[in-house]
């Protein structure tokens, strides 16, 4: 069946924090200077997502163990029936702090590591040492029976070697190893030139991606791009065309500002002051990327009822225009 | 037979959705497509339409397919032995999916979900 229309978000990506002790090539919340909530207010927040019913809350943007009361939020979120998932560099998860997580109740953590060749990573971290820090933590998280994810940006540095990151991810024991595609915001837009790929780059991975996601069985191999349409690969169980920014998940920024994605900066409402429901609701720019016109060349094209024009946050960023073809689209190249 | 759920499945009932689905039903009017609850299990994202929300709301690793097939059929005024049929179909489909399992006797209870 097609969705319904959803009472609220299924999943509310929460940049608790913009502090982050790493500057990564790709980042796309370095620039954002916007403050943080304080400790009460984001246990008003935790009430205001609770109170909507989602469903799963997911801290990341900087880095979310610099917030000094993760725990204690975390442990809020849970007892009021969110699942809490993060996403993190792992540089600060020894042993002891990877009990802790167990104790709050992550759902699951996801930790970043975009290259099983250490220098690689390192370099695209900027950081040295950072390899070993995020495999470091991965075991941590796995013995202390934390679910475990492994979170990769897939870019210049890794699209022909990802089968390694996949080999790797499943030694360290991670249910599912996530690829994320290069997106040019912030510091991704700054980059772009030395980390994206082109149209039929992009082609190329999902080529190779997808039938390798089919026959994996010992982890689960998580993608998602509205243009894999063009592959035949309409996804069952999505439930959504197009991007699922605005339609099943929202990003709140550190400052409270909600966003339909973390990589499209354009506030629709804040968290504390306006009405949740409302904004889901009657947010204009929800609507408009919910119900996308075909522009260029994505008017003549067959795939658009499913690909709805792509990833609006690229277009937006590239374009300037929500509703212009996908950056990354190789239809017609 | 005991359907009992799995534990890794998160889900919620649609607010508002719920009554409006029984507001159609009761008019007699389609309410076949309308989500009435969202599922989510390994990254996927599902939903159940309105009988797929009573059947799946009943499932506590203690109601028998019997006790949840009657509860379905006075609900929607159904005949017995029919609603059994599609209830078993439809345990049968979420079973090979791995949404419940289901048992002959009633084992010991799962965790509880936690949600809201
Ligand atoms: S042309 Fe437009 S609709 Fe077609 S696949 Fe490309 S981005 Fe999607």
């Amino acid at each position: 069946m097609n969705l319904s229309h959803l009472s609220s978000p299924v999943t509310v990506n929460w940049g608790i924090t913009a502090r982050c002790n790493f500057e990564c090539s790709h980042c796309f919340s370095r620039l954002d200077i916007s403050p943080e909530l304080s400790g009460e207010e984001a246990l008003r927040v935790v009430d205001i997502l609770a109170g909507h019913n989602v469903m799963f809350v997911n801290y990341g943007t900087g880095e979310p163990l610099l917030r000094e009361d993760l725990f204690p939020l975390t442990e809020y979120a849970v007892s009021c029936g969110l699942k809490a998932t993060m996403n993190s560099n792992g540089s600060l998860i020894s042993r002891e702090t990877a009990g802790r997580i167990r104790r709050a109740g992550f759902h699951s953590v996801g930790i970043s590591i975009d290259s099983a060749d250490a220098k690689t990573h390192d370099a695209f971290r900027r950081m040295q040492g950072s390899f070993d820090m995020a495999v470091g933590a991965a075991r941590f998280l796995k013995e202390e029976g934390v679910p475990l994810s492994i979170s990769s940006v897939i870019c210049r540095v890794n699209h022909r070697d990802f089968p390694a990151l996949v080999s790797m991810a499943k030694g360290l024991g991670a249910h599912t190893i996530d690829l994320h595609n290069f997106k040019c915001s912030g510091m991704g837009g700054l980059n772009r030139e030395n980390f994206d790929l082109s149209p039929p780059e992009w082609k190329a991975f999902y080529e190779a991606a997808i039938p390798m996601r089919r026959a994996e069985k010992g982890i689960e191999i998580a993608f998602d791009d509205p243009i894999m349409s063009l592959l035949g690969e309409e996804e069952s169980g999505k439930l959504v065309a197009g991007s699922v920014c605005g339609k099943l998940s929202l990003y709140i920024r550190p400052d409270g500002e909600i966003t339909p994605c973390g990589f499209i900066p354009v506030p629709i409402g804040h968290i504390l002051k306006d009405d949740l429901g409302k904004v889901w609701n009657e947010s204009r720019l929800l609507a408009h990327l919910r119900g996308k016109a075909a522009a260029g060349k994505c008017a003549g094209c067959g795939k658009f009822s499913s690909c709805l024009g792509g990833c609006p946050a690229r277009s937006y960023a590239v374009h300037g225009a929500y509703d212009a073809p996908d950056p990354h689209c190789w239809a017609d190249e | 037979m005991i359907p009992k759920k799995n534990p890794e499945v998160v889900w919620r009932l649609e607010k508002g959705m719920h009554e409006m689905a029984w507001g159609k039903a009761r008019k007699d009017e389609e309410y076949e497509d309308m989500g009435v609850i969202t599922l989510m299990i390994g990254g996927s994202i599902h939903q159940l339409n309105l009988v797929g929300a009573e059947i799946w709301t009943r499932i506590n690793g203690v109601n028998s397919l019997k006790k949840i097939s009657r509860d379905i059929a006075s609900l929607f005024g159904w005949e017995e032995k029919e609603t059994e049929e599609a209830v078993m179909q439809f345990l049968k489909g979420i079973e090979e999916r791995g949404w419940v399992t289901l048992q002959e006797k009633a084992g010991p209870a799962g965790p509880k979900w936690q949600g809201h």
